[in-house]
């Protein structure tokens, strides 16, 4: 017998059946029957963030840590227009998150109620898909087909919005389960021409003198970590990582060249422009990839596998196409694909190794940041980076072993991202450290999330890179702007007293001697801790391929000092 | 090659679904020359004609878009000249006055309806093929055209086309 329940609960429930356990999110006057109900389901836990763009980012570092849909709750009007620029970083990296907002009761929508904003529509380009629920009875349906859509296929977020008196109406409680996503689906092609089209790519493989393989954020959602490795190990070929698709592959292995783009080493850059088979797995062949579309890969025919057919062909031209998951496409791949070598072409490539340029001049690097952090964790801590040079010096010099184990955004490039996200990071793997590493903007754009941390006793060691600028802009204005130091110069708080305002741990450290016991008494902390790395200034992010042009153009070291004329 | 092409697309017939469709089709910058929705017979589904002046990869690129959005139940592309693709458009001209036999011409030669005969204007309604409606639009001129509302092509695609596709 279905019996009689409100919306409220009604969405409790409807969760429950979904596997969420976890809730990252903020009250207000339209989302308050929700949080009435919520304390009859402690199966929800319930994180109260400070901001609500940090429930969208911890959702985002959970799905991304856990594989499974984020779940982030805000109200009405600027709860849920806070959510905004969470959704669209999960949008542009294919993360998987749910989304409920508030909205003012049915009857006063559509004339500007107080709290009223159309964030179906103001969301409507950053979500997969978003539904007004307006009945009650829809509600179990509305979440169910919000996760069925945000988890399959190509994940992204979805939002629903639900009217306050929708919260409060009455409607049967049927246990409806889970359901499937409706869309129409692409023809993939008959199974004949998939055959076809493996055997071809096969052969393209096996007649291929310098191929490369470019891996990204595809394999990482597919979990095909197996299948990568093993085509690359069965053919020799050279593996490189998108910045999404970093730890996707071992670093340590022979066969993984690196980054490529904007800020990819060199050899790397030069292996893309000389190859003449790129097999791309799972990306998207992005703008700070690819440089300079005209000049990118020119003598390359390209495989491209990739699940949302939308994504072939967008920015480069594609010889093959693999249409479907990775993992899938990888073993149907593996079935066809020959053992072979590529001795000479990897020779090629090491040849062109460039020493890292010393930009360091002495007092605390990057690397040996990084290197502390790796070895006081064993290699099993999982890093969460911002945007900035920061991020480039996370993603590169950082020795992932153990696969997704670098979280960034990447598409978006959303300045304070990391500490919210490292949140959800921290609580998809309890047990395991996480780190969030800032600059010292983009720690200041979500510091308040400390207190959420301590709140609920959320353990994420935080790495703050201090150099007293928006570093990545200010190399910008370095190399293209005559070093006008525009709006850079950045001054930030004593980070260690706001630690203790917070009642964290928080230490700065000034020289390279103090790094490794730094990070080590961070860790050994049980809570929240922060570390504070006062870097040098100016420090650069090297190799640089200056905005619009090729991958074969690339700013190796420090440009000239401005003469004044 | 770049010409017309008929995007034709069954979803649910609620406003959301539309708005997402035609949204996408705006953030993606397709050529988009008319758009036009109406029921089918099925309820609760409906039809929606977008004509793109593109090449057949970029209609192709709309349809795969398309099929990503929740309520598309199915999208197809194909050359305007691979199917048939009509709009109706209804002209209020000023009258024919003292060249009533001019007038009568026109409406014989192109098929023209009278649907409205006021004293001071007169409502004509016509339909065809974009080239037909716009050639019929110019021989109404000389009669002082007030108004124009044109419906966008609505397009099927050819059932003896079907199978000559390679
Ligand atoms: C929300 C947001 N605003 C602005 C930018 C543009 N931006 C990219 S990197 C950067 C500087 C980041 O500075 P900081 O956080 O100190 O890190 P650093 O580059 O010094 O490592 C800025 C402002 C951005 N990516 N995101």
């Amino acid at each position: 017998m279905p019996h009689q329940l409100t919306g409220a609960h009604i969405l409790c429930r409807a969760l429950l059946e979904e596997g969420v356990d976890l809730l990252f999110g903020y009250p207000g006057g339209a989302i308050m029957p929700f949080y009435h109900a919520l304390p009859e389901y402690p199966g929800l836990r319930h994180v109260l963030v400070r901001h609500e763009q940090a429930a969208a980012h911890a959702a985002d570092g959970y799905a991304r840590a856990s594989g499974r849909a984020g779940v982030c709750v805000a109200t009405s009007g600027p709860g849920a227009t806070n959510l905004v620029t969470g959704l669209a970083t999960a949008h542009m990296d294919s993360v998987p998150l749910v989304a409920i907002t508030g909205q003012v009761p049915r009857a006063m929508m559509g004339r500007d109620a107080f709290q009223e904003t159309d964030i179906i529509g103001i969301t409507q380009p950053i979500t997969k898909h978003s539904r007004l629920v307006e009945d009650a009875g829809e509600i179990a349906d509305a979440v169910h087909e919000a996760f069925a859509v945000a988890q399959e296929g190509r994940p992204g977020p979805v939002l629903i919005d639900v009217p306050k008196d929708v919260q409060n109406q009455q409607a049967a409680w049927t246990g409806a389960g889970a359901r499937r996503a409706g869309t129409a689906t692409a023809s993939a092609g008959s199974p004949l021409t998939q055959a076809a089209l493996l055997r071809e790519a096969a052969a393209m493989i096996a007649a291929a003198e310098r191929p490369l393989i470019m891996a990204g954020h595809g394999i990482v959602l597919a979990r095909a970590y197996d299948e990568l490795r093993a085509l690359a190990e069965r053919t020799g070929i050279p593996v490189v990582t998108t910045l999404l698709g970093i730890s996707a592959f071992p670093e340590s292995h022979p066969l993984h060249l690196g980054m490529p783009g904007m800020h990819g080493e060199v050899h790397v850059n030069r292996a893309i422009q000389q190859a003449d088979v790129i097999i791309g797995i799972g990306l998207r062949f992005d703008d700070r990839v690819t440089g300079n579309l005209a000049g990118f890969a020119r003598g390359a025919k390209v495989i491209h596998i990739e699940l949302d057919p939308t994504e072939i062909g967008k920015n480069v031209p594609v010889t093959i196409a693999l249409v479907g998951d990775a993992g899938t496409m990888l073993r149907g791949l593996l079935a066809e694909v020959r053992p072979r070598e590529c001795e000479s072409w990897r020779a090629e490539i090491a040849g062109q190794v460039r020493p890292r340029v010393e930009s360091f001049r002495g007092g605390l690097t990057p690397e040996g940041i990084l290197g502390a952090i790796d070895e006081a964790t064993g290699g099993r801590c999982t890093v969460v980076s911002d945007v900035g040079q920061h991020q480039m010096w996370v993603a590169k010099l950082f020795p992932y072993q153990r696969p997704n184990t670098h979280i960034t955004s990447g598409g978006l490039g959303t300045m304070g991202f990391a500490v919210p996200a490292a949140m959800g990071v921290a609580m998809a793997r309890p047990g395991e450290p996480v780190w969030a590493i800032s600059g010292d903007g983009g720690f200041q754009m979500n510091l308040q999330e400390i207190a959420t941390m301590v709140q609920e006793r959320i353990p994420v060691k935080m790495a703050i890179f201090n150099n007293g600028y928006l570093g990545m802009v200010r190399q910008w204005q370095q190399f293209f702007h005559g070093r006008r130091y525009s709006a850079t110069p950045i001054w930030s708080p004593d980070y260690v007293r706001l630690a203790e305002a917070y009642g964290i741990a928080g230490r700065r450290v000034e020289c390279a001697g103090d790094v490794e016991q730094a990070v080590r008494e961070a860790l050994g902390r049980p809570g929240p801790a922060l570390v504070e790395f006062m870097i040098e200034q100016e420090l650069n992010v090297f190799p640089m391929i200056p905005p619009g042009a090729s991958l074969s153009e690339p700013i190796e070291a420090e440009p000239a000092p401005l003469v004044p004329t | 090659m770049t010409g017309s092409h008929a995007v034709t697309v069954l979803l649910e017939d609620r406003f959301i679904t539309f708005n997402r469709a035609v949204g996408l089709l705006r953030r993606r910058n397709f050529p988009v020359r008319s758009i036009a929705v109406g029921p089918t017979a099925t309820p609760g589904l409906s039809r929606l004609t977008i004509m793109v002046q593109s090449d057949e990869a970029t209609a192709g690129r709309a349809v795969e878009h398309l099929q990503k959005v929740i309520g598309v139940r199915e999208a197809v592309s194909f050359p305007a000249s691979d199917g048939v693709a009509r709009e109706l458009a209804l002209v209020k001209v000023r009258g024919p006055g003292h060249r009533y036999a001019e007038f009568l011409e026109v409406i014989q030669l192109y098929h023209v309806t009278v649907v409205d005969d006021a004293p001071d204007a007169v409502i004509v309604q016509l339909s065809g093929s974009e080239s037909f409606v716009l050639s019929c639009l110019r021989a109404l001129e000389p009669f002082e055209i007030l108004e124009i509302a044109r419906s966008g092509a609505i397009a099927l695609r050819a059932t003896n086309h079907m199978g000559s596709q390679p």
